[in-house]
């Protein structure tokens, strides 16, 4: 950690503001479309055992 | 160097990994195997996308549970070595962020276990979150040196939730696991506390050493694994268990006394290294994980 003053704030790193915005993008996209099939496959999962 | 996390008015999203580091994953996986023990020790079959939806839904839970004790404990982490460099007190990530995922996945491990299970698998996993959060972390950790003996149970729910996610109701075996771990874990933290006292010290946290000194310490933790020796070996002789369990858990539950009358009758001095004490603490999640894949093992193979 530097020992910057509230005067001096950190530079803003931009490239890592979109890299952080691209990464958790793509994270909710993965989990999002993971949640579909997992609740596709209890619903199936369900009808098997109600059958 | 520490990622500043404002510019102005715009805030740095939260790294994933960040998010991921405050679930806790490495206390999650004994959360995790110890409730699929539960599942698949139960009687009858569970479908294998329901059963790893519960599974999933526990974990889910814990890491909430994880999530809120970090967000709550964040001035204290930042004043302890072992959790200085967390994601809040690092201040890599805001309390905000930390508070509404934390909530946000206890809410949705709930409905995931009500969805894919059953409402006593998901009340008591709701039970359980609120009472780590609320019990644990908020009322007894800084306030007695019997936090985690009552604490303990927050951590003995799992194979509980398991077991119900699978069945739908209670069984004496489960409720002997749930008694295990609950003994298990006073010798397990008050061992990690021993060679971390300075730490808790320096946090303010009232852990047995740091209030009632190393010997009584000491004292309680071969007390204590006594006890849980006592309910380790329990489901053999009264029929919940076969002999493959039953030899397992006498012959660890043999070595963790042993290793607990080490660091039982030994005192220390100034720079001691510590090794008994930090034996004894490895030695306890092996036991527990051992010990519940000896569960299983028993049930699905039965000698």
């Amino acid at each position: 950690m530097t020992d910057q003053t509230p005067e001096t704030p950190e530079p803003f790193d931009e490239a890592e503001y979109r890299r952080r915005q691209r990464s958790r993008a793509n994270l909710m996209a993965v989990l999002l479309i993971g949640l579909a099939l997992l609740f596709f496959f209890i619903t199936i999962a369900k009808m098997t055992i109600l059958k | 160097m520490a990622q500043s996390l404002t510019h102005g008015d715009l805030a740095l999203p939260a790294d994933w990994r960040d998010l991921f580091a405050l679930t806790k994953p490495r206390v999650m996986s004994l959360v995790v195997f110890t409730a699929l023990c539960g599942l698949l020790a139960a009687p009858g079959t569970v479908h294998p996308v329901l059963a790893f939806s519960s599974i999933l839904a526990i974990a889910l839970g814990a890491g909430a549970s994880g999530a809120l004790n970090q967000w709550y404990e964040a001035g204290l982490d930042a004043k302890m070595k072992r959790t200085a460099g967390r994601p809040l007190p690092a201040g890599r990530l805001d309390p905000q962020t930390a508070l509404q995922f934390g909530v946000g996945l206890a809410a949705f491990s709930i409905f995931l276990m009500y969805f894919a299970s059953n409402w006593q698998a998901a009340l008591l996993l709701l039970v359980s979150i609120l009472f780590y959060v609320f019990v644990y972390t908020i009322w007894l950790k800084p306030r007695t040196p019997q936090n985690i003996v009552i604490g303990g149970a927050a951590g003995a729910f799992p194979p509980l939730i398991g077991w119900l996610a699978a069945t739908g109701s209670f069984a004496p075996l489960p409720v002997l696991l749930f008694l295990l771990i609950f003994l298990w874990t006073p010798p397990h933290f008050w061992a990690l506390a021993l060679f971390m006292k300075s730490d808790y010290a320096a946090a303010g946290i009232p852990m047995m050493p740091v209030v009632a000194g190393e010997k009584s310490t000491r004292r309680q933790i071969l007390f204590y694994a006594l006890i849980m020796a006592a309910a380790a070996i329990a489901p053999w002789p009264l029929g919940y268990t076969g002999t493959l369990y039953g030899w397992t858990a006498v012959i660890l539950s043999a070595l963790f006394v042993l290793l607990s009358v080490q660091v039982g009758t030994r005192t220390t001095r100034e720079g001691d290294a510590m090794k008994p004490e930090k034996r004894l603490f490895a030695f306890s999640i092996a036991y527990l994980f051992i010990l519940f894949g000896a569960v299983v093992a028993d049930h699905w193979w039965p000698l």
